[in-house]
């Protein structure tokens, strides 16, 4: 095939240099070969400006472990929340752009005082109010004070400062007074708390480091950075405690609690959510496929496969402090009913009423994270068939860091019709003209080969050979290397230095909110070799963003607040 | 018409409703020009937006006449019954004076915005300016419980047109029975009911939101300078709250057509087309009530998303991988499953005006005291063209837009239309748009 392959190359060099460019553009820094060195001393962080502190809209599971963990798991979380926005890869990077909308904020009045109604009932209220105000009626100062002091430092995860807590103190006694009810009162006051900015909102503070004069959070914010990476959840009473005492700034203080964190059961829930959004799980939330073309597909087998995914993720990873490359060749999973249907697998009892271990024969079809449907099905455009275009593009997207510009507006989609011959059967025959038409093939040559590979399962996942009775081709190549299906394509790629490379600058902008600045390349560098170093194992490179002095950097184009 | 006179009007403000009607009303009731309703209120006129994606087939869309009396094609047929209340607008683009051209998303946000949008793709984006119902909601949207109100047909709350400047939609409304309970659960008023007893408890969230705004400067101070306007943002919708809160402490004016509607029954949600026909059936009906009932004067219904993922059941594909992958039948001329949904999306959008229009008001109907623009994404969706977007706009605004013709835009920006409503509906607005969508010359044709 030298004609296409001549045809493609000019493409990707001439007619999409944007496609290329986008590509190299983010493509990684190589990291070092861990199994061809002898361990050396970690190297010194480099110094960074850092970005521009953020304002952060609470997301959903950000807002009920708030909940959860200021009170607890009996408090009902009511009312619909703005849906999500994903920028540059990340949701956690859309929080911080985007706003509460009226009919938003609607909701948030309601959720607040829903809550707050719930925290005082009767039949709760001792678990929150441990003072006994001698009278039901009057205004109990102290008690009041107390309770919004005490809740106040943990919804807006820092002490109220004196004119705030004036201010619902305030609240309290004119809600008291009106309905003659002091429980009113407080219920009024963490009512306001609740529908506060400072709580929708992760507000983060900036100070100057009188040591180097350079700005930087101040410790409640680095706090908040701390656990909401690793817990997904704001700070606790004990993160606080560091934080108020200044403990947060030794390096040895710091380490204690980010190794609290990291030894917390908190820590699975932290990195489900960072996975989640990594892996664009919220397109589960309204995922459907054709029933009557996938009679087996169900809401339920859509959680199950975004479930197995994230079990399988998690168990490699934090359970046994796996090698993140492995994640793609891994063998390793865990089956219920559904999934065992769905890839029909006999499954161990342990499977019928939940879920159990599961290791895929070694001649099985299925190896690594590409060939579970959580990837396979995760495809909300279409709901009837494969698209091994977005399939491709996902790869590129979500695990490599590589962005694939949009097609440009003007495209001729005639040429993607066949009027001839309408009907070709597998889905290589038609996209045959995405690589031979020059216009479409410098981009698409970087997104269908990966899809293409993963032709042998279906839209939701399911295994195939041919398609409309013709056999599948799944091979190509990836950075030079062939392979002929998909399972080959992922030992390609758990070689590929993009891989260990996302994920890094991944970890270091969901906890920073923002993408990586100019300014930090030369520390994500060092991140990038660091991981390395750790052999790629996840807890550490959590560890290493978590105690970084990068993350509390921030940029002095930010203000120091006039407190 | 003949059942107010100013005396009683003036009696009935005196009464107790002074503070409801909202200063745009006023003017409109003092210029003698409109309708009053028997109770003696002038009826308000509202704004709604109707989308639906992937566009029409133009030649079997835009009526060849231009003027009254416009024809037919097969694909604007279902509008028949409403001829004489729909205009027709053809020829006006989306002109992109230098911004990408973003598929599914230029054309719904020039339309929208005035403004060719600077980011976003395949049905979704930001905003470089506010849409036209949030402007018009900050002009006449303050009088009423609710400032606007967003349905969505597919399922996904996300699926909205309906945005500020930025990257935040204003969410729809996609469950009949949530929808129902937002409006019509245990907070609505009955404005024809007899009696009318303010409730306590309003007056203390109307405490909490005030005690809020205390916070306001101290987090202006705090935030980085490109976060402000979205602290900004807060204390916007913070004070429309109140208000809102405000008018809940206040007798209702009587809403003659107000019908208290039934909780709607449990229904599948989802792109597949009886499942969605079905919510815009279930969710229009509820919406025009709201209208009826004085909840809002502003509503956004989207049938579907831009890059359209309406799909008949059992069918591998959606609407709009049709556009992009159906050869054009040779006999025909167009692309024939695409076609399916071009034509329904028309039967749906009929329906919303026979919904509109079965509402009694005054001498009208609610559709005559309507403005509704509807609109899609593109012209020609196969080749994402945003020339000659398809644009219709419903209704006579109380009597102040002449209705029923098809008017040329001759390659206009298509912030015309969007200027002309702003104008029709007594905005002091005389240019609107940005970059080469700027515009200052009205459609003068729709002005009686």
């Amino acid at each position: 095939m030298p004609k296409q392959s001549r045809l493609v190359f000019t493409a990707l060099s001439t007619l999409s240099a944007v496609c290329a460019l986008a590509l190299i553009s983010t493509s990684s820094i190589a990291a070092p070969d861990p199994a061809a060195g002898i361990a050396a001393p970690a190297p010194q962080e480099p110094p960074t400006l850092g970005g521009p502190a953020t304002f952060r809209r609470l997301d959903e599971a950000q807002y009920a472990n708030s909940i959860a963990d200021i009170f607890d798991n009996s408090v009902k979380i009511p009312g619909r929340f703005d849906p999500p926005w994903r920028e540059d890869g990340l949701l956690a990077i859309g929080d911080g752009k985007v706003v509460v909308s009226p009919s938003g904020l609607e909701q948030d009045e309601l959720r607040a005082r829903n809550i707050s109604a719930q925290v005082l009932a009767e039949d709760h209220r001792a678990t929150v109010v441990s003072c006994a105000p001698p009278s039901a009626v009057a205004f109990d100062e102290s008690c009041a004070s107390q309770f919004i002091g005490k809740y106040g430092r943990l919804i807006y995860r820092r002490p109220l400062d004196q004119d705030e807590l004036r201010s619902v103190m305030q609240l309290a006694r004119a809600a008291a007074k009106q309905t003659g009810d002091f429980n009113k009162g407080l219920e009024t006051a963490l009512a306001r708390l609740l529908a506060s900015p400072n709580f929708i909102f992760r507000v983060e503070h900036v100070q100057t480091d009188p040591d180097t004069g350079r700005t930087r959070l101040d410790d409640y914010s680095v706090a908040a950075r701390i656990s909401f990476l690793l817990w997904n959840a704001p700070p606790d009473e004990t993160l606080l405690d560091a934080a108020a005492s200044g403990a947060l700034r030794e390096k040895r203080g710091l380490e204690t609690q980010v190794e609290r964190l990291m030894a917390s059961p908190h820590f699975e829930q932290g990195m489900r959510a960072f996975f989640s959004d990594m892996f664009a799980y919220e397109r589960f939330d309204n995922l459907s496929k054709d029933q009557s073309l996938f009679p087996i597909y169900s809401s339920q087998l859509a959680k199950d496969a975004r479930e197995q995914a994230l079990r399988t993720t998690l168990d490699l990873l934090l359970t046994n402090n796996g090698d993140y490359r492995e994640l793609f060749t891994t063998k390793k999973t865990f089956m219920n009913r559904n999934m065992g249907a769905l890839y029909g697998v006999a499954i161990e009892e342990g499977g019928v009423g939940g879920w159990a271990p599961y290791t895929f024969d070694a001649d099985d079809h299925r190896a690594g994270l590409l060939t579970l449907a959580g990837f396979l099905m995760l495809d909300p455009s279409h709901e009837g068939r494969s698209s091994p275009t977005i399939r491709g593009k996902s790869v590129r997207e979500i695990f490599l860091c590589q962005k694939v510009p949009a097609p440009p507006g003007a495209v001729d989609f005639k040429l993607v019709e066949d009027t001839h011959n309408p009907i070709n059967k597998t889905a290589r025959e038609r996209l045959t003209v995405h690589r031979e038409n020059p216009v479409c093939a410098g981009c698409h040559s970087v997104m269908d080969p990966i899809g293409l590979s993963m032709e042998n399962y279906d839209a939701i996942g399911d295994y195939r050979i041919v398609e409309n009775g013709a056999p599948i081709d799944a091979s190509g190549t990836f950075n030079g290397k062939s392979y002929k299906d998909v399972i080959e394509l992922e030992k390609v790629m758990h070689d590929s230095a993009s891989l260990t490379s996302c994920l890094a600058k991944r970890v270091y902008e969901y906890g920073a909110g923002r993408s990586v600045t100019n300014d930090e390349k030369e520390w994500i560098e060092y991140l990038n070799q660091r991981f390395a170093a750790e052999k790629y194992g996840v807890p550490s490179l959590l560890r290493i963003v978590a105690t970084s002095q990068a993350f509390q950097a921030v940029s002095a184009a930010t203000k120091v607040a006039a407190n | 018409m003949s059942k107010w006179n100013r005396r009683k009007v003036l009696k009935g403000m005196l009464a107790g409703s002074a503070v409801t009607v909202a200063l745009p009303l006023l003017d409109y009731f003092l210029d003698g020009n409109g309708e009053a309703l028997a109770s003696g209120a002038p009826i308000p006129t509202r704004f709604g937006t109707w989308f639906w994606g992937c566009g029409v087939n133009a030649a079997r869309f835009f009526p060849d006449k231009l003027g009254a009396d416009y024809d037919l094609k097969p694909e604007l047929a279902p509008i028949a019954p409403f001829k004489q209340k729909v205009t027709v607008l053809s020829g006006f683009n989306c002109i992109l004076g230098g911004k990408p051209s973003l598929m599914h998303w230029s054309g719904v946000m020039g339309t929208m915005t005035g403004a060719a949008p600077s980011t976003g793709g395949v049905g979704v984006g930001s905003a470089d300016a506010p849409t036209l119902d949030c402007l018009i909601a900050d002009s006449i949207g303050n009088g009423t419980r609710f400032r606007s109100l967003e349905v969505a047909c597919t399922g996904e709350p996300s699926v909205s047109y309906s945005m500020r400047t930025g990257a935040t939609v204003n969410p729809s409304e996609v469950d009949p029975i949530s929808f129902y309970k937002r409006i019509f659960g245990p907070e609505f008023k009955d404005p024809n009911a007899g009696t009318f007893k303010p409730d306590p408890a309003i007056m203390l969230r109307q405490s909490v939101l005030s005690s809020i705004k205390d916070e306001r400067e101290k987090l202006l101070r705090t935030v980085d300078a490109a976060d402000r306007a979205r602290v900004d943002q807060y204390f916007t919708s913070l004070r429309d709250m109140e208000s809102q809160l405000s008018l809940m402490l206040e007798k209702p004016a009587p809403a003659e057509a107000c019908i208290l509607p039934k909780e709607p029954m449990k229904s599948a949600l989802g792109p597949t087309w009886e499942m969605t026909a079905n919510s815009h059936a279930v969710l229009g009906q509820l919406m025009v009530m709201a209208l009826a009932c004085n909840q809002t004067r502003i509503f956004n219904m989207a049938l579907s998303n831009a890059a359209s993922n309406l799909r008949k059941p059992g069918s591998p594909v959606s609407f709009h991988e049709l556009t992009h992958t159906e050869p054009v039948d040779p006999a025909l001329g167009y692309q024939p499953q695409s076609t399916f949904f071009m034509e329904k999306s028309m039967e749906t959008f009929a329906e919303m005006l026979r919904m509109l229009d079965s509402v009694k008001e005054g001498n009208g109907t609610l559709l005559d005291h309507s403005l509704v623009l509807a609109t899609s994404d593109s012209n020609e969706a196969r080749v994402h063209s945003i020339d000659s977007l398809p644009i219709l706009v419903a209704g006579k605004a109380g009597g102040k837009w002449r209705s029923g013709t098809h008017i040329a835009g001759n390659g206009d920006p298509c912030s015309r239309v969007g200027l002309t409503i702003q104008q029709t509906l007594g905005m002091p607005v005389g240019s609107w748009g940005l970059g080469a969508m700027q515009t200052s010359k009205p459609i003068s044709e729709v002005n009686s």
